[in-house]
């Protein structure tokens, strides 16, 4: 069997633009969450999100930036940080056999939005010529492998809140398939514009501001909990073939050994025990793993009142007994719900004790819901034994649930 | 202020470009614009001088100063200069 190791990881989010910061503030407990302006609110009614305060100059060169979306923006900046973290020379090797698989929700939002806005707000109807390749789906993932003009096997996903968890999954497996010695793997989301606020408002899913601190608005397995908070950003990892890694004297930072997939088929946006369960066992039973075998679970916890209890209930279903010792934590607490980017961005957090057996926290987990019975990681990193594999999950609308598992070199 | 300065101040704007470092005859790709680039640019050029570009007269524009040259004569045209 072909074993897929992780050679590079990059991050971008309001926790900071690198993968050092982010891990740095997820040890620290720092929330990234704030007041939204109001000109990216406007009437929508949204008070917080985990925006980015983002300068294109500082990460692009003179035009480059004028014409990619700021989802594309987010994902080259983490895919050049992965790539560059993993010392992987791509113009040295067959790029015929390096691919991109990407996932994003909602791609292009902000260019889409402000093409519609001038069209029906202002009666404009001369629109930016790029609207269409700046804002398509698959343009953030299509850019990444322009720049370093990776060749190989090409993939986007869009399964909402899954996409990139989808894009890991599938990437290892084509990787193992024989199809492709590396893959940059990830995904981004960026949709702080006043129509996509207004849509997710719309849907009576958000979470309230915390009127006391605007930065702990997202609580996830809390009773206080009241909904998700939308954040934006991007991560990406070189998935690359073992002995292709070993034979470059690549640093291995851990192995992507177990992916599952399912889907509900049972409501649009009401998650399902049994779906999640299903994928839960798939991943374990691809990696070879038993339950017990894992040591930290980077939860979907996105702070729904349904969502979480039954995330919960299903990982107590998975891991019986283990449950009660196995550390559980959502780290959307701090960077917010990245949606489509939300999987490859909270892998990046789950591989985190690998490097220095830090297990990122749950912040403002103050008042545990009984309901969500699992091990928590309670408003402070803990440090641990290096754990030999860790799980994490992304279970999105439309059913669709994603569990990942990475083992440890 | 002439139209190659606002030109450049433009391209300053939307293309990150320095426009004392900004040679109007070099190529456009020597600049870094692609002619991707240069599309969504023309579009900003069309909203800055309220002129119109054609697909034709755009695959006749090579550098900023061809540029400047097209919408000197449609500004003339229009009796707007």
């Amino acid at each position: 069997m072909r074993r897929v190791a992780v050679t590079g990881i990059g991050a971008v989010s309001a926790l900071g633009n690198n993968l050092q910061e982010f891990h740095r503030s997820l040890g620290a407990a720092r929330c990234g969450v704030r007041e939204l302006p109001a000109e990216v609110t406007m009437g929508s009614g949204v008070k917080v999100g985990a925006l980015i305060d983002w300068n294109p100059a500082a990460h692009f060169k003179g035009p480059e930036a004028s014409i990619l979306d700021r989802v594309t923006q987010f994902a080259l900046t983490a895919a050049g940080e992965a790539i560059a973290s993993s010392s992987l020379d791509p113009a040295s090797k067959d790029r015929n056999r390096i691919g991109v698989y990407w996932g994003t929700g909602m791609g292009g939002a902000n260019t889409l939005d402000a093409s519609y806005a001038a069209v029906y707000g202002k009666n404009d109807w001369r629109m930016r010529p790029l609207s269409v390749v700046m804002g398509m789906n698959n343009a953030a993932g299509s850019n990444v492998a322009l720049k370093w003009g990776l060749r190989g096997p090409f993939a986007n996903f869009s399964t909402a809140c899954s996409s990139s968890a989808m894009a890991i999954g599938e990437a290892m497996h084509v990787i193992r398939s024989g199809r492709a010695d590396a893959v940059v793997a990830g995904g981004s989301e960026a949709l702080f514009t006043p129509g996509m606020l207004t849509a997710w408002q719309a849907l009576r899913t958000l979470a309230p501001a915390d009127t006391a601190d605007a930065a702990a608005s997202c609580k996830p397995f809390d009773k206080r909990r009241g909904g998700l908070v939308l954040g934006e950003g991007a991560a990406a990892l070189v998935l690359e073939e073992e002995s292709h890694a070993r034979a470059r004297g690549a640093k291995i930072l851990g192995f992507i050994s177990g992916y599952g997939n399912s889907c509900d088929a049972v409501h649009m946006s009401k998650p399902d025990r049994d779906g999640q369960v299903r994928a839960m066992h798939e991943a374990l039973a691809e990696a070879g793993l038993a339950p017990e075998a894992i040591g930290y679970i980077n939860a979907h916890g996105t702070a729904t009142i349904v969502g979480d209890v039954v995330e919960c209930e299903a990982i107590q279903a998975v891991f019986g007994d283990a449950a009660a010792r196995i550390p559980v934590s959502s780290t959307k607490s701090m960077h917010g719900h990245l949606l489509g980017g939300a999987g490859a961005i909270e892998m990046a957090a789950a591989l985190m004790p690998f490097s220095d057996g830090v297990i990122p926290p749950t912040a403002n987990l103050e008042q545990p819901d009984p309901a969500c019975a699992v091990r928590h990681v309670p408003l402070k990193a803990e440090r641990v034994e290096i754990p030999r594999a860790v799980m994490s999950n992304s279970f999105a609308f439309g059913g669709s649930n994603v569990v990942l598992i990475a083992e440890r070199e | 202020m002439d139209t190659l300065a606002r030109i450049k101040d433009l391209a300053a704007k939307e293309l990150s470009l320095d426009p004392a470092k900004l040679d109007p005859n070099a190529p456009l790709a020597d600049l870094g614009v692609d002619s991707l680039t240069f599309i969504e640019f023309m579009f900003k050029v069309e909203d800055e001088f309220g002129v119109k570009v054609s697909d034709e007269d755009l695959r006749n524009i090579k550098c900023m100063a061809d540029l400047e040259r097209h919408v000197a004569t449609s500004l003339q045209a229009a009796g707007k200069a």
